[in-house]
């Protein structure tokens, strides 16, 4: 028992004192993981949002595969990413294995369809009656993706939340494409994951906290945006 | 904008609800549609309005197609109107700035609408949380603001309490007289028709009657 409650008592040391691995680490998974939610959603918002109401054959299927993207195991898109970047891959000139580009990429790829499947629902459940407003008042195609973006924004937001946290406390994908190099590709899980095998528990410990902590802030800001709505 | 419907028919799977030989609805008048529920209103004024695109037949518009030109030129306000997320001034500005309006003409005319259906008090309140009645008060005025050349309402009244339905009423009419609009309105009331319309067309299950 004793273990436990001193790998506690040091994590709160490194909390309370700042520690420096600690915040760069933290700050690493922060801009990795916002970079990544930023540019998937920017792709996916509008584009779910085109989907959502747009009427088409065979969008049932589509549909069922947008969800089934949804759950794809990140560390299978870590893999894909890999065989990409790798030296001898098509991308492979440009060197971007184990760098943070390829952390961002990597998490892009796990951010998009989940922005976007939800979206996606949120727009095809929700959009049609905001789409007729928009027709009937003389708007195009782009100001009407443009008004149920607006309409849905809190919704939307919720969504986008939901998949920075999925994003922020995946390891699979940032361990295989980013190798956690430290100081270098080293993030939040891939921390714990490391220092878990090596049995050195405060860091973990520490780190974790700061993962649950983030995730607090965020929905709370979340939640009290969307009471006032 | 004057009107023509030529064989236009209308199934939800092998349900038939919409069968019009030949309906042709005069230009600057107010034309009224009644008939049970379920009929085919609703439908026939969405065909109309072009929000539906799934019917046999055609519609012509002062003998053109539809298109993008017809469609800035006419509105429709649905029989339960649904607001943006922001304000009553908001709302009805939008249809404004769709046409890029400047901000000082807009103004002027979003006022003036306002004040025409008395919700010049309901300015500031989000769309989203006003009662019925208020919402087909705000939708009639994001409707007359961009002065449409047809003006398509369902029930626009069927919410309203009765001491100001006179109130839409006479800005129905006024827009019809000052600005030449051409108005088709579905109403379950007759004494309404005969108050503003100069032609009513009956409907039953899918048909015109005569
Ligand atoms: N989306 C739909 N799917 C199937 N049937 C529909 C749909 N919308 C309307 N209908 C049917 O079409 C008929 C005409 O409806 P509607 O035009 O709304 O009538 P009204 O406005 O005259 O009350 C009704 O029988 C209605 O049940
Ligand atoms: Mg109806």
């Amino acid at each position: 028992m004793d273990y436990i409650v001193k790998g506690f008592k040091d994590a709160l040391n490194l909390l309370v004192s700042f520690d420096k691995e600690v915040f760069s680490i933290v700050s690493l998974s922060l801009f990795v993981s916002i970079t990544a939610t930023i540019i998937g959603s920017l792709i996916s918002v509008p584009l779910s949002v085109y989907f959502g109401i747009k009427e088409f054959r065979w969008k049932k299927l589509f549909s069922r595969i947008t969800y089934t993207m949804m759950s794809i195991p990140t560390v299978v898109i870590g893999l894909v990413v890999v065989i990409i970047l790798a030296r001898k891959g098509p991308f492979g000139r440009f060197d971007l294995l184990y760098t943070r580009k390829a952390m961002i990429i990597a998490q892009v790829l796990l951010v998009s369809p989940y922005v976007f499947g939800l979206t996606y629902g949120l727009a095809k459940s929700r959009g049609e009656i905001i789409e007729k407003i928009g027709l009937a008042l003389g708007a195009n195609r782009l100001e009407i993706i443009v008004l149920i973006i607006r309409e849905l924004k809190v919704d939307i937001l919720v969504n986008v939340a939901t998949s920075f946290s999925r994003a922020i406390s995946e390891v699979g994908a940032v361990m295989i494409v980013g190798g956690n190099i430290k100081h270098h590709t080293r993030v939040i899980t891939t921390t714990i994951s490391m220092m878990n095998s090596m049995g050195d528990y405060p860091m973990a410990i520490a780190l974790g906290i700061i993962l649950i902590l983030i995730s607090f802030v965020i929905h709370s800001i979340i939640y009290s945006y969307s009471e006032e709505k | 904008m004057n009107i023509e419907i030529r064989n236009v028919e209308k199934y939800y799977g092998d349900n038939q609800v919409l069968d019009i030989d030949y309906l042709n609805i005069e230009k600057e008048k107010i034309t009224g549609i009644t008939g049970p529920n379920g009929c085919g209103k609703t439908t026939l004024l969405n065909i109309i309005g072009g929000l539906d695109k799934e019917f046999l037949g055609e519609v012509f518009y002062d003998n053109n197609k539809f298109s993008k030109k017809v469609k800035q030129a006419m509105t429709i306000v649905f029989q339960k109107p649904y607001l943006l997320k922001r304000t009553v001034y908001e709302n009805i500005e939008y249809p404004l700035k769709l046409r890029n309006m400047n901000k000082k003409e807009s103004k002027a005319k979003v006022l003036d609408v306002m004040k025409k259906l008395e919700i010049t008090d309901l300015m500031d309140k989000r769309g989203n949380k006003l009662s019925g009645g208020e919402s087909q008060k705000v939708a009639l005025a994001r409707a007359l603001v961009f002065n449409p050349k047809l003006l398509l309402l369902d029930e626009p009244t069927s919410n309203i309490d009765p001491e100001y339905i006179v109130t839409m009423e006479n800005a129905i009419t006024q827009f019809n007289l000052k600005n030449k609009g051409t108005i088709i309105i579905v109403t379950h009331n007759i004494q309404q028709s005969e108050r503003l319309c100069h032609a009513v067309i009956n409907m039953n299950r899918g048909k015109i009657q005569t």
